[in-house]
């Protein structure tokens, strides 16, 4: 792929990346990714204050500043609240319809929750159905390990899907 | 004895897709800013406060101030740097030099805002608006175009209130009337109701209309203090009585309210600036707030005081925030007609005050005397409010 500009050709811009750059190397909420691997949606939770946060954090909890915490399993399956379906004009990266819903997963912090709705055609969903954790594979990141080369760092994010009938 | 900030004068270049590089649009707003105050030279301004986002990405080039100051002939002498608060930068940066001229730490300074988002390759900036929101959690699932976001709050306000697509049509149609005739603006045409209601989708229930554009463009101002400014213009002093800026979230996740159409962090805002300004929403003779989409004056006239919180829709559908009305809104056209070139548009509603203040707006607010600007940034993650006044805070 070249635009004409020499030194671009054959490199992917990571920062300029859609998708979070999730290895350990470059993100201390690596956990979170390991998990969704494994089809399990977490946060993390202050041992100290019993503070649940969302989104999970590397480093502290941000009620008492301890950094003392464990990643806690939040619910799969949540309620759309209310969504909106982009049909036309759908940005780049995105497949249409691109629909967006608030979903309730029934515990805190998660009860209003905005997320994107996959695996579902326009003009199906309705409030009130229920939806499913989605993960999928995502491109990966290359990162330059020196005389090691370049490593392909697989990554994965979320979405939720209807529950079939 | 104390001294007070004031916006002695300001202006900016015409805005919409510009041919234009962003420093050329910053040398436009600087001359306008100028050509505004008669006898202010660029050597007497001794600090610059430049408010952009994406200069950093669509013109590659962060530390941006240095750039704008010799551009625009400056040699700063207290303070030369660049603000980021997305849509609330330039009002931040107007927060801040109010700050620094009051402690005596600088005495004239130039705030200057502006952004280059049309770039050769177009489908840069839709791609780069995913660094407008939390990248890491809420970008990846296409949250960095604002339409659906603010889509789902209309739904939430017209299921909690009742308020309908009439509504928001109303406000498009006012800000479009607002703008028809500011030669600066980018959408120059009058609106009908007919048309607004009959535009094509974006994110239902958001239309064309809805949606304030993507624009290019710049506006400058200055901020000195009332000592200094009386030896430039004898013009009515427009005085920065009180200012806040909130932020109780950035995930949409821990949004405040209890549900996207309550606006918490509004209301909290609008308290302490009030209480600072030592005003109450009542004095409020004409506002410029944050019309990036119809849905978010509806809102915000509510949160803002101007009327109960849900009968915003009715505010603005009963023409209370066109001239004559309760509390005229956006009276050079927001957002919505204007464009908004993220970090100038603070600036642009700064400079629309002090003009309704000293009786010179296009769309003049008889007795104005006190005014505010408000802006909403981020997927709706900080407020950020100044009430301009006649007369300083005693
Ligand atoms: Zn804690």
């Amino acid at each position: 792929m070249s635009f004409g500009i020499p030194i671009l050709d054959n490199l992917y811009p990571a920062t300029m990346d859609l998708w979070p750059i999730q290895a350990k190397e470059f993100n201390k909420v690596f956990p979170f990714y390991e998990n969704l691997k494994q089809g399990r949606f977490t946060t993390t939770k202050c041992k100290d204050c019993g503070h649940v946060m969302f989104p999970p954090r590397g480093v502290i909890c941000p009620e008492c500043y301890s950094e003392n915490l464990e990643y806690i399993d939040l619910p799969t399956k949540g309620k759309v609240l209310i969504f909106t379906e982009e049909v036309k004009g759908v940005p780049l990266g995105y497949e249409s319809p691109l629909i967006h819903a608030v979903i309730d997963l029934g515990v805190e912090p998660c009860r209003r929750m905005i997320t994107k709705i996959v695996n579902c055609p326009a003009g199906v969903l309705k409030r009130g159905d229920e939806v499913q954790l989605s993960v999928f594979e995502v491109p990966p990141t290359p990162i330059e390990k020196g005389r090691a080369g370049t490593i392909m760092a697989e990554r994965v994010f979320f979405a939720f899907e209807p529950v079939k009938k | 004895m104390s001294r007070n900030a004031v916006i002695l004068g300001g202006g900016q270049c015409k805005w919409g897709v510009r041919e234009a590089h962003i420093m050329d649009l910053f040398q436009e707003a600087g001359k306008a800013c100028l050509d505004d105050i008669p006898g202010l030279k660029p050597k007497d301004i001794d600090g610059l406060i430049v408010a952009t986002s994406y200069a950093g990405r669509c013109s590659f080039q962060v530390n941006t101030a240095p750039v704008v100051a010799e551009r625009l002939g400056l040699k700063p002498t207290s303070i030369c740097t660049r603000c980021d608060t997305l849509c609330a930068g330039g009002s931040t940066a107007i927060i801040l030099a109010k700050g620094l001229v009051e402690s005596g730490n600088a005495d004239i300074v130039m705030v200057a805002g502006g952004e280059k988002l049309y770039t050769p390759q177009k489908w840069e900036v839709f791609y780069s608006e995913l660094a407008s929101v939390d990248h890491d959690w809420e970008a990846p699932h296409g949250m960095g175009l604002p339409p659906p976001f603010f889509a789902l709050t209309a739904q939430d306000h017209f299921n909690n209130y009742g308020s309908k697509k009439e509504d928001l049509a109303a406000v498009s149609v006012a800000n479009y009337n607002y703008a028809a005739t500011n030669p600066v603006a980018q959408m120059q045409k009058p609106l009908t109701l007919e048309e607004a209601m009959n535009a094509p989708s974006v994110v239902p229930p958001l239309t064309l209309y809805d949606c304030c554009p993507i624009t290019d463009g710049a506006a400058a101002c200055i901020i000195t203090t009332d000592e200094i400014a009386k030896k430039y213009s004898d013009r009515p002093l427009v005085y920065l009585r009180g200012c806040a800026q909130v932020s109780l979230n950035n995930l949409s996740v821990n949004f405040p309210g209890a549900h996207l159409a309550d606006w918490k962090h509004t209301r909290l805002a609008a308290e302490i600036a009030y209480k600072r300004a030592k005003i109450s929403a009542s004095d409020v003779k004409v506002a410029q707030t944050h019309d990036c989409f119809t849905i978010s004056e509806v809102i915000e006239v509510e949160d803002l005081g101007f009327c109960k919180k849900g009968e915003g829709g009715e505010f603005c559908s009963s023409k209370q925030i066109e001239i004559g009305g309760k509390v005229p809104v956006n009276t050079d056209g927001g957002l919505l007609a204007v464009g908004h070139p993220f970090g100038a548009t603070g600036i642009r509603q700064g400079t629309e005050i002090m003009k309704q203040l000293q009786g010179r707006a296009r769309h003049q607010v008889k007795g104005a005397d006190i005014g505010l600007t408000h802006n909403l940034s981020g997927a709706n993650a900080e407020h950020t409010i100044l009430v301009y006044g006649l007369e300083p805070v005693k």
